[in-house]
């Protein structure tokens, strides 16, 4: 568009205008509270004493010192792996079955994408009611089946918590990855997988080095995105154990909650929340990388 | 796209009933849960006793629940039409304006998800403290709005970018000024993008725990994923049954969006993430 004028604004005025209450917003809800946290963790700031001062790196020494942060930055790595990972294959597994275009295929596709738009609340409710160590139906139908004698408490005890609470997050995102799956395998060509077949390969050879060569960007982007996800997730570690036992579900997002809101540090939880920004910033960097590369 | 082949039938059937086990068997023991009497909540039969809407009728009679039901829907309805309307004005700019700044300004929105949720709430319950918001429904709305922000403004500069500018040009030489022409002539060509935004704001606002557990300090303003975890998790004995029935009423609404707006959802779903 050109420079035809309006009578009072120019054409760059108006962008600039519409522009504005987004900018707004995400200056408050996103820019200052980022920069305001980062500041934060180098002070001594509480929630219960309005006076603060500044302390420089002492957080940051303490953290590092702390040996329940090294356990938290491990659990919260295995979570992030086990959560992608688990609903990554098997989100694979379901839209190559999905993808066969059997009667009610569509169908079921519809239905398994409601255990992702369900509230994580109620996902973290119904698992810790399946889970649950008394009256749980995993542990009634274990006993049914002889394998166990007496109930495990699932989500009590520490070397299971964490499992269950990475077979809940499966539970909910394998819709999810199956979508973009599904979307990735439907844009391979036909032709090509035809002509594999046609020179003999089987079909995991097919799989392997026609289809998802393929679909690689799909296939990479949604992993690296169920990542950053994942990275984020609080939901469910919180609602099916609050962090506990002993820590065993304790990631970083539920830490920076539970230093700031319950234990009203905020130096600390701005110094851990700086800390996992960083970690997060390198994740989105590699995502922002290959979305690049796939639109030029 | 598969040979059908012995090993490949046997991987179908095998992840049909396994995956397929998996997927539908859990939701489907929350509603046989929430249908037991109360005195059978224990036992493990599955649609085979005796069913009973008692627990359901318990939960949709309980004002406090239903206060948070209604909370969540002010919230949602405020935050997802707040940020449809603000994604629209954004992905129209940077369609179809050029300025200086304009490309940085989209990176950094473009960025928005990248920061961790927990460590901007940090500053976000200071700055609403002042602000004196905690009590109110605005904390949230205006919070929620920025994760609608970045996948709407994409989705919508991608609709405005397919509208040709001579549509706009002839507009202008028949007299037409720049807000007549967005809302007369443009936005409405991007309804169904719109539509897919809204729902996305909507489910997402609906589905928030993290922010509704901190930005609301008023128990009467309490939206039902916070409402529910605050009333059942401080329980010293759990009622499973009514948790099971409360889970149900926090999972119809965005259900029931999703049942009958699904193509709109699957195209938010898709274009919001995959190009960022």
């Amino acid at each position: 568009m050109n420079t035809i004028r309006n009578g009072r604004l120019s054409d760059k005025q108006v962008g600039v205008l519409l522009i504005l209450p987004g900018l707004a917003i995400f200056a408050a809800i996103i820019l200052y509270p980022f920069v305001d946290a980062v500041l934060m963790s180098f002070t001594d700031r509480s929630m219960i004493y309005p006076d603060y001062k500044w302390v420089q790196f002492e957080n940051y020494q303490k953290v590092f010192k702390d040996p329940y942060f090294t356990k938290t930055l491990t659990t919260t790595v295995l979570f992030v792996l086990g959560a992608t990972v688990l609903p990554y294959v098997l989100g694979m597994f379901w839209a190559v079955v999905l993808n066969q275009g059997f009667r009610g295929s569509e169908f079921l596709r519809g239905v398994t994408l409601v255990n992702w738009i369900i509230p994580g609340t109620a996902i973290g409710f119904l698992w810790s009611w399946i889970f649950n160590g008394q009256y749980g139906i995993l542990n009634n139908v274990l006993k049914a089946l002889g394998i166990l004698e007496t109930g495990i408490p699932w989500l009590g005890q520490t070397n299971t918590a964490l499992l269950c609470v990475i077979i809940a997050r499966t539970w909910q995102m394998l819709p999810w990855y199956m979508a973009f799956l599904l979307g990735g395998l439907q844009s391979v060509s036909l032709e090509q997988v035809e002509a594999a077949h046609i020179d003999g390969a089987n079909n995991l050879q097919t799989f392997f080095r026609v289809i998802l060569p393929g679909m690689k960007q799909t296939a990479m982007l949604i992993f690296v995105l169920g990542l950053i996800g994942n990275l984020q997730h609080f939901d469910l570690p919180w609602t099916m154990a609050q962090g506990g036992p002993a820590r065993a579900t304790t990631t970083l997002s539920i830490e920076v909650y539970t230093t700031a809101f319950k234990n009203w540090n905020m130096g600390k939880a701005a110094t851990v929340g700086t800390i996992w920004a960083v970690i997060l910033a390198c994740f989105s960097a590699v995502y922002l990388k290959l979305n690049n590369d796939e639109n030029a | 796209m598969f040979q059908k082949t012995l090993a490949f039938r046997i991987f179908f059937w095998a992840s049909l009933l396994l995956i397929g086990g998996f997927v539908f068997l859990p939701l489907l023991w929350m509603i046989n849960t929430a249908l037991k009497p109360t005195d059978l909540t224990f036992s493990s039969y599955f649609f085979t006793g005796p069913l009973t809407l008692d627990n359901i009728i318990h939960i949709v009679t309980d004002p406090k629940i239903m206060t948070y039901l209604k909370n969540s829907l002010w919230v949602s309805f405020g935050s997802s039409f707040m940020a449809t309307l603000v994604a629209a004005l954004a992905g129209y700019s940077f369609s179809k304006f050029r300025y200086r700044g304009r490309k940085f300004v989209m990176g950094m929105f473009m960025m928005s998800q990248a920061f961790p949720q927990a460590i901007l709430l940090l500053a976000i319950y200071t700055m609403m403290n002042k602000a004196g918001l905690l009590g109110s429904y605005w904390a949230l709305i205006i919070s929620y709005v920025v994760f609608t922000l970045p996948v709407g403004t994409w989705t919508l500069k991608s609709y405005f970018d397919q509208i040709p500018d001579s549509l706009m040009e002839s507009a202008k030489l028949d007299g037409a000024g720049n807000f007549r022409i967005m809302l007369q002539i443009i936005f409405p060509l991007a309804v169904p993008g719109m539509i897919s935004i809204a729902i996305y704001g909507f489910v997402w606002s609906w589905n928030d725990l993290l922010y509704s557990m901190t930005l609301v300090t008023d128990t009467a303003r309490r939206t039902l994923a916070s409402g529910l975890v605050m009333t059942f998790l401080g329980e010293a004995s759990t009622n499973w049954g009514y948790m099971m029935a409360a889970s149900i009423v926090a999972a119809i609404p965005v259900t029931v969006i999703f049942v009958f707006l699904q193509r709109y959802f699957i195209q938010g779903l898709t274009s919001g993430a995959v190009k960022g």
